[in-house]
């Protein structure tokens, strides 16, 4: 039996010796790992890369207070990221499932096409999903643009979506099933959680719902204001930590019903401004370096 | 570069008397382009294309192929194969032309600066160069004779052009190049291997990769006369090692072993045999025919298929079938088994990539995650069903539609009196109209349910699913439940009328009032369609609103026949707009005559036919189109209707600046001819109205061909262009009124072969 901390540990000692640098997850609320700068800074720009980490994912809207069996207010990503994408990238992914303990020939191993898009990044990229037995476990992503600017080299991006794989690993049908360590589940350790935080994203607290949705308006203004401040000095990491705030503050007003058809497109594009600008100003900031 | 086979040296294949030995060696190309998974629904076109394009690029490189270019295609292969192709180019010989022969030369005979520069240039003495005869006088000219290179020199540009040659549906960046001056190569996804031999020996080909990438880790793709099997099988040492070839038979063969079956049709074949098998042993069915696109799709996801039988709780069956099938079909890719009746079991039959030992490891997984799906089903068929659809609507507020044309609950209410009217005025059944609008008025609720959030593909489906639960009539729910349709512009394509059932009026007002909307709004918000712009898929939208028209009568038994350009125009009214100018620009933009003329050529009426009754500015009922096409395609044959059609030209040019609709100054009229032609149309225009009255198109065409004589003869006889001037005008006038009696139907000129 694989727990989930020893696939982590799994991962992270394989991707360590085909030369990733191990990261540690951005202590800031993102939606998926390919926000934290690890991912999206890096991959902009000529300079070789290659690294992994955890990431928790937090999606309001997929908040079910506990109750549904795979669906997670958060869950956790492990992230590689290889730039250049090495000729034997898929090779290397196939081995990562073998270190985990899987018997390729005894399953069902594919790659699908399933092109991946943020609209809030201003990124895009070709790949698959890698189904295990028909189930997604990793989502395989050659990067062609960030923060909308066209990459070179290219990038190859694989998360996993660790609770599912080990899912499927410890063949158990509910999420809050699996084991986290031994003889500790998942539901001892985040069940609370995600009651907790589903109640806030839907907006079960001592708040009327238009106040709520106020305040997360009023932060998203503040953080953005903030971030271009932060960008105007040159400082884009920083711009960045406040970018995904906003971006954190627009997926709870979305998953609260706080935002229309049309407002929501405009969250969408103002996030969007954010990060390119970050893009942009982060492509400067290595060419000064290197003068 | 690594050679194959190694005692073959260069010279060989260059023009030494060696070359003749090679005559008698196997001259067969291969060629495969060893890929990561490219996506099952580009394969099809993409192996198709790899032939076409090794053809067309042989032949430019006058290597012409003896006999077809083979190709194959599998997720991780795109493979080429001509049995046997000309060891040589063909020489190439061609004329050029210099300066005219009468600047070559001055006065005293001695060539001039023009000729010498020329003959310099060819490289040739002056004397030598030829003289050719042109339509602009006589030329200098000189013969060259370019001799071929030999194939395997020429055959590293042809791949090169190959891999430049192919399209995709997306491409990709991957940081590779070509040493062919064009810099970057795109591909659908990165290249892996290269294999390419001529007569078993390797043609070097290299990818390179650019320098920003390259490292231990990206290396250039050298061709070699390597192969690879299958990812995961083997039947001895490491799966996906490495295979060398020499010939298409040995590969294929070799890749058999290596678990890699490259025809899809085998792939298929064996898919099909293997879902029956399967199905029977679980006491059921696979509905093979119904699914038979998944087939082919599975097909192209595999190397080496192989089956696996998953089962789930029986208290899914409660669901409705369309969501257990889109599940099952369209989510995961698995085939639903049914009892020989046709019901769903609680099983499905997943196509693998393997044939493993034990089918249950992998079936547990895929039962996992069907599991998942049929409970968020299941929790959104309890949950939705608890608001009613008629309270949804406010809802629809919130869903834009177009941000020019507001949200869909704006466009629910246009469709909804779009739909009435097409009931009552349009098709001539006002009983029906209550039905139309009250299933326009629920049709878009369902895009506010969880179900279709989830399940985009039920969208109407559903809603006719939620519909008929809360106990609408079956001329509401199966209205809605099939507003989406038709897609395909076949006879034959959904839904029918015994599908439609009492619904047929509604759905088709419906249906048409959805469509109608969405084209007259685009329009009005200036969306412009254009080779690869298509927004909200108005193409398929107006496909679909022609294809009701022209099977109106099969559809719903109506003999209504409404005009397009009536209903587009009536579409306008519902955002304020008035025809006048607009209307023949939405037709004239979304190139409405074009639909019309696609889906006849489609039903097998030619160029000359659809000329002569879909004109580009058509705008008329394309059911009486489709009548008026039948009749003139049976009369073709007739002899008088042809000589008729012949005249008719002449009619046309004659009174081109004749107006319609003139009155024939009948008193002017005095020779014989021109009386009989004039009491003969007077005679046979009636009937014809009465002919066309009862839709009897046959029997108009065969009225108007018996003027074939009476217009022959009063060509013969009378002289149009008469000097007087009241004359000439009556004639012309009663050829115009001839030409609007013939046009009325067809411009049976365009039946005429232009070299006629």
């Amino acid at each position: 039996m694989v727990t989930l901390q020893q696939l982590v540990f799994k991962l992270s000692e394989f991707w360590a010796s085909r030369g990733c640098l191990i990261q540690q997850p951005l202590d800031i609320e993102m939606g998926a790992g390919t926000m934290h700068p690890e991912t999206f800074l890096r991959v902009l720009g000529p300079d070789h890369w290659n690294v992994a980490y955890v990431q928790p994912s937090r999606r309001p809207a997929d908040g079910r207070f506990g109750e549904n069996p795979n669906r997670l207010f958060k869950h956790h990503q492990f992230q590689v990221v290889l730039k250049p994408a090495p000729d034997e990238v898929q090779q290397m992914y196939l081995q990562s499932l073998e270190a985990c303990g899987i018997d390729l020939r005894a399953h069902d191993v594919r790659f699908e096409e399933d092109n991946w898009e943020s609209p809030t990044l201003g990124a895009w990229g070709i790949g698959w999903q890698v189904l295990f037995d028909g189930q997604e476990i990793t989502q395989f992503t050659y990067f062609q643009q960030a923060g909308g600017v066209d990459l070179s080299p290219i990038s190859v991006e694989l998360t996993y979506g660790l609770e599912r794989f080990a899912m499927a690993l410890q063949d158990v049908d509910d999420v809050f099933d699996l084991e986290w360590a031994p003889g500790v589940t998942y539901r001892e350790v985040r069940h609370r959680d995600e009651v907790e935080q589903s109640k806030y994203a839907f907006g079960q607290i001592d708040m009327p719902a238009a106040e709520l949705h106020a305040v997360h308006r009023r932060l998203f203004d503040e953080y953005r204001a903030m971030s271009e401040t932060l960008l105007r000095s040159g400082l884009a990491l920083p711009a960045l930590d406040y970018c995904l705030k906003c971006s954190h503050m627009f997926n709870l007003l979305d998953a609260s019903g706080g935002i229309g058809v049309t407002e929501r497109m405009a969250y969408i594009l103002k996030v969007r401004q954010m990060a390119v600008a970050i893009a942009r100003k982060w492509t400067g900031v290595e060419e000064i370096v290197k003068l | 570069m690594w050679f194959f086979n190694s005692q073959l040296t260069i010279h060989q294949f260059s023009n030494s008397p060696i070359h003749q030995f090679t005559k008698f060696m196997d001259r067969e190309v291969l060629i495969e382009i060893g890929v990561e998974e490219l996506p099952a629904a580009w394969l099809p076109a993409l192996t198709r294309q790899l032939a076409e394009r090794v053809k067309a690029r042989l032949d430019e490189y006058r290597i012409p192929p003896d006999g077809p270019v083979e190709s194959f295609g599998t997720p991780r292969r795109l493979t080429a194969r001509v049995a046997r192709i000309a060891e040589r180019q063909e020489d190439l010989e061609e004329t050029v032309s210099g300066p005219p022969v009468s600047a070559a030369f001055g006065a005293d005979g001695q060539p001039t600066q023009a000729a010498l520069g020329f003959a310099k240039k060819q490289g040739v003495p002056v004397e030598q160069l030829a003289r050719v005869q042109t339509a602009k006088g006589e030329y200098l000219a000189c013969q060259r004779r370019q001799r071929g290179r030999s194939a395997v020199d020429t055959l590293p540009d042809i791949l090169t052009a190959v891999l430049r040659d192919l399209t995709f549906p997306k491409q990709m960046h991957w940081d590779a190049k070509l040493d062919d001056g064009r810099g970057e190569l795109l591909f659908g996804r990165p290249i892996r291997w290269l294999l390419f031999l001529y007569g078993g020996r390797v043609v070097p080909v290299t990818i390179g990769r650019t320098a920003g990438a390259s490292g231990p880790q990206v290396q250039d793709v050298q061709s070699g006369a390597l192969t690879y099997g299958h990812r995961f099988l083997a039947t001895s040492g490491r799966a996906g090692r490495s295979v060398k070839v020499r010939t298409f038979e040995e590969y294929r063969a070799r890749l058999a072993e290596c678990f890699v079956v490259l025809d899809h049709s085998e792939r298929r074949d064996r898919i099909a045999r293997d879902l029956e098998a399967h199905a029977r042993r679980l006491g059921g069915r696979v509905h093979l025919k119904r699914h038979a696109p998944l087939i082919e799709e599975v097909a192209d996801l595999v190397e080496f298929p192989g089956v696996v039988a998953g089962f789930y709780d029986r208290a899914f069956l409660a669901l409705p079938e369309e969501v257990l099938t889109t599940t099952l079909v369209h989510h995961q890719h698995y085939f639903p088994v049914t009892t020989d009746g046709g019901a769903l079991k609680e099983a499905f039959l997943a196509v693998v990539n393997t044939q493993p030992a034990d089918e249950r490891v992998i079936a547990k997984n895929a039962e996992r995650v069907v599991t998942a799906r049929l409970r968020d089903a299941k929790f959104f068929w309890e949950s939705d069903r608890k608001v009613p659809l008629e309270s949804r609507l406010e809802r629809l507020d919130t869903v834009l539609f177009h941000k020019k044309l507001g949200s869909y609950r704006d466009k629910t209410e246009r469709i909804e009196r779009l739909a009435g009217w097409i009931a009552a005025e349009a098709l001539g059944r006002p009983e029906d109209s209550r039905h139309a609008t009250r299933a326009a008025r629920l049709a878009k609720a369902d895009l506010t349910t969880d179900m279709v959030f989830e399940f985009p593909e039920l969208q109407g489906v559903m809603g006719g699913i939620y519909a008929e639960a809360e106990g609408e009539p079956e001329e509401v729910w199966k209205a809605i439940y099939h507003q989406y349709l038709p897609v395909g512009v076949e006879a034959d394509s959904p839904p029918d009328r015994i599908q439609l059932g009492a619904a047929t009026i509604s759905w088709t007002a419906l249906s048409l009032a959805d469509k109608l909307d969405t084209v007259a709004g685009l329009s009005i918000a200036g969306e412009r369609l254009s080779g690869s712009r298509d927004p909200f898929g108005l193409r398929r939208q107006l496909q679909g609103i022609v294809r009701i028209l022209v099977d109106l009568h099969e559809l719903t038994g109506l003999s209504a026949e409404p005009r397009i350009a009536d209903l587009v125009a009536r579409a306008g009214v519902g955002f304020g707009v008035q025809p006048d100018n607009w209307l023949p620009t939405v037709l004239a933009d979304y190139a409405v005559a074009e639909r019309a003329r696609h889906l006849f050529r489609t039903r097998g009426f030619d160029f000359g036919e659809l000329n002569a009754v879909v004109p580009p500015d058509f705008d008329g009922s394309p059911r009486r189109a489709r009548l008026i096409l039948s009749a003139l395609q049976t009369l073709r044959g007739s002899e008088d209707l042809h000589a008729l059609a012949i005249l008719f030209k002449r009619v046309k040019n004659i009174t081109k600046e004749t107006a319609t609709g003139g009155e024939i100054d009948r008193d002017a009229l005095a020779e014989p001819a021109e009386r009989a032609l004039l009491e003969q149309i007077d005679a046979r225009r009636p009937r014809v109205d009465a002919a066309v009255g009862r839709s009897d198109y046959r029997g108009a065409f065969a009225e108007i061909a018996g003027l074939r004589a009476p217009v022959d003869r009063f060509f013969t006889e009378v002289f149009v262009m008469a000097e007087d001037a009241r004359l000439r005008s009556a004639r012309l006038a009663l050829m115009a009124s001839l030409r609007d009696l013939v046009l009325h139907l067809a411009d049976i000129s365009e039946i005429i072969p232009q070299t006629e």
